[in-house]
């Protein structure tokens, strides 16, 4: 996983609804520090810096399904 | 004239290999032979589906026209029924040959069906497919109640379906917890509770004798050893899997429940890799001869096998793996073989939070976390070290376990 020099930030956010043009990515399909950063920010109010392996829309499945987004 | 490499299965082994080899060998001829009739899709992702929490479209991973735009001519609907290692080609259901230069195998397994009396009847499912996950979604749907076997990770998929779909269901257990080869009671326990908060009722000491059938075929109960008779009109069945090697008995290639590689995918054959459900590879973490169903290891053995098939011998697979369970509300998470080892340290470090650490000659071979899954690096790190804890061990189950809390003198 790459840390991308954007300066922008991103956090993860429950969500119910997946529209069929999401991509789907399930905890076990990510690297181990996409993983960290799943569960450090999965349910909190927190961001991290971006990732290259997570975008903006992108769906995370852990214990809920969280969307990614980054600003 | 440009190598040619058959594939044989578009599962994550195969379809990684197909994307390696593409990557690195821009004029190889490659052919990707399925006899599923869609291509790749996300098989971690069919029980969401199943589940009713997620549509279709977000599964599938590859489109068919991804193969046209990477020139691999992909044949779905196609089942290889004869290997010619001699002669360097495979044999199709339809009379079709495929010769190759370089063989790969990624044809992974089959789900067990129970021995017992009406174990094929309607209404009785394995799940291994998105065929399988489509039927399961439209079974479980119209059922009242319905009964789950095989206490391990893939049957813990049933229960959770069951469970999203408002299905009360009895989890039949041979023993007296679930996946009892990685869990004590007092892990499993936090396992059973989530099950119960999902009308999903664990049943142990249990198990199938036979199923019942109504006068249409359907099932419509499930009779213990016990004589415990439990009405279903769905039951899910996840005993394991048989590995699809009937395919490979009657050639020269070396079986060991499953198709034995080495470290760079290579079967006894030089030019015939395997990769995937289908190996038993030599584990070099492990010290041992291993198998491996996770996701991300299939995947990497797709793409190490690949570059062994372009330039053997350029990269060992060398790999700890894991596999998530995320249906509840904590997650749960098993790494490398935590079936395996002599010996093993377990603790409950918080309010439903435990876990379990299996050594075998004092180094970390394997284990799992439920609720906190923030030591998973530090024990993958541990194995891919070969650092021996034997004296240290209680350490490995300190709130917030980091490698660097061990005494240096353990580091090999």
């Amino acid at each position: 996983m790459s840390i991308r020099e954007t300066g922008r930030r991103l956090r993860l956010r429950r969500t119910g609804l997946i529209p069929p043009d999401t991509r789907v990515r399930h905890y076990d399909e990510l690297s181990e520090e996409a993983q960290v950063l799943v569960r450090e920010l999965a349910g909190r109010p927190e961001t991290a810096p971006e990732t290259g392996e997570l975008d903006d829309g992108d769906v995370v499945k852990f214990t809920d399904y969280y969307q990614v987004r980054t600003r | 004239m440009s190598d040619s490499y058959v594939i044989v299965g578009d599962g994550i082994a195969g379809a990684s290999a197909a994307e390696t080899l593409r990557e690195q060998a821009p004029d190889a001829e490659i052919t990707v032979l399925t006899d599923e009739g869609e291509s790749l899709y996300n098989r971690i992702l069919i029980k969401e589906y199943a589940k009713g929490k997620l549509p279709e479209a977000p599964i599938s991973i590859h489109q068919e026209s991804w193969y046209d735009e990477h020139d691999v001519d992909l044949r779905l609907n196609t089942v290889v029924v004869d290997i010619d290692v001699e002669g360097d080609a495979v044999h199709t259901h339809e009379g079709e040959t495929f010769e190759y230069d370089s063989l790969l195998l990624a044809i992974g397994g089959t789900p067990q069906q129970l021995p017992v009396e009406n174990a094929d009847a309607d209404g009785i499912h394995h799940f291994w497919t998105f065929q399988d996950a489509r039927r399961i979604k439209e079974s479980v749907e119209d059922a009242e109640n319905a009964v789950i076997v095989g206490a391990g990770l893939l049957g813990i998929d049933f229960a959770a379906i069951c469970g999203a779909q408002e299905v009360e269901a009895k989890y039949l257990m041979r023993g007296d917890n679930w996946w009892r080869y990685a869990l004590s009671e007092e892990g499993a326990e936090i396992m059973h509770e989530a099950m119960r908060e999902r009308g999903v009722e664990p049943v142990f000491d249990s198990g199938v004798d036979r199923f019942e059938v109504d006068d249409d075929g359907h099932v419509e109960a499930a009779v213990d050893p016990n004589g415990e008779r439990y009405e279903c009109d769905f039951a899910g069945v996840a005993i394991g899997l048989n590995f699809n090697t009937e395919l490979v008995e009657a050639t020269p290639l070396e079986l060991d429940d499953g198709v034995v590689v080495d470290e760079f995918m290579r079967t006894n054959v030089d030019n015939v890799f395997a990769a995937g459900d289908i190996t038993t590879f030599n584990d070099l973490i492990l010290g041992d001869r291993a198998k491996n169903g996770s996701w991300g290891s299939a995947k990497e053995q797709g793409t190490i096998a690949a570059r062994n098939m372009l330039d053997y011998g350029s990269e060992e697979f060398r790999w700890v793996s894991s596999y998530s369970i995320t249906h509840f509300d904590f997650p749960f998470l098993s790494f490398g073989h935590p079936t395996l080892g002599d010996d093993s340290v377990e603790a409950t470090t918080a309010e439903g939070e435990w876990r379990r650490v299996a050594l075998k000659h004092g180094k970390v071979v394997g284990g799992v976390l439920i609720g906190d899954l923030s030591p998973q690096s530090a024990f993958k790190q541990l194995m891919r070290e070969g650092r021996d804890v034997s004296d240290q061990t209680e350490v490995l189950m300190e709130p917030g376990f980091s490698v660097d809390d061990l005494a240096a003198t353990t580091e090999q």
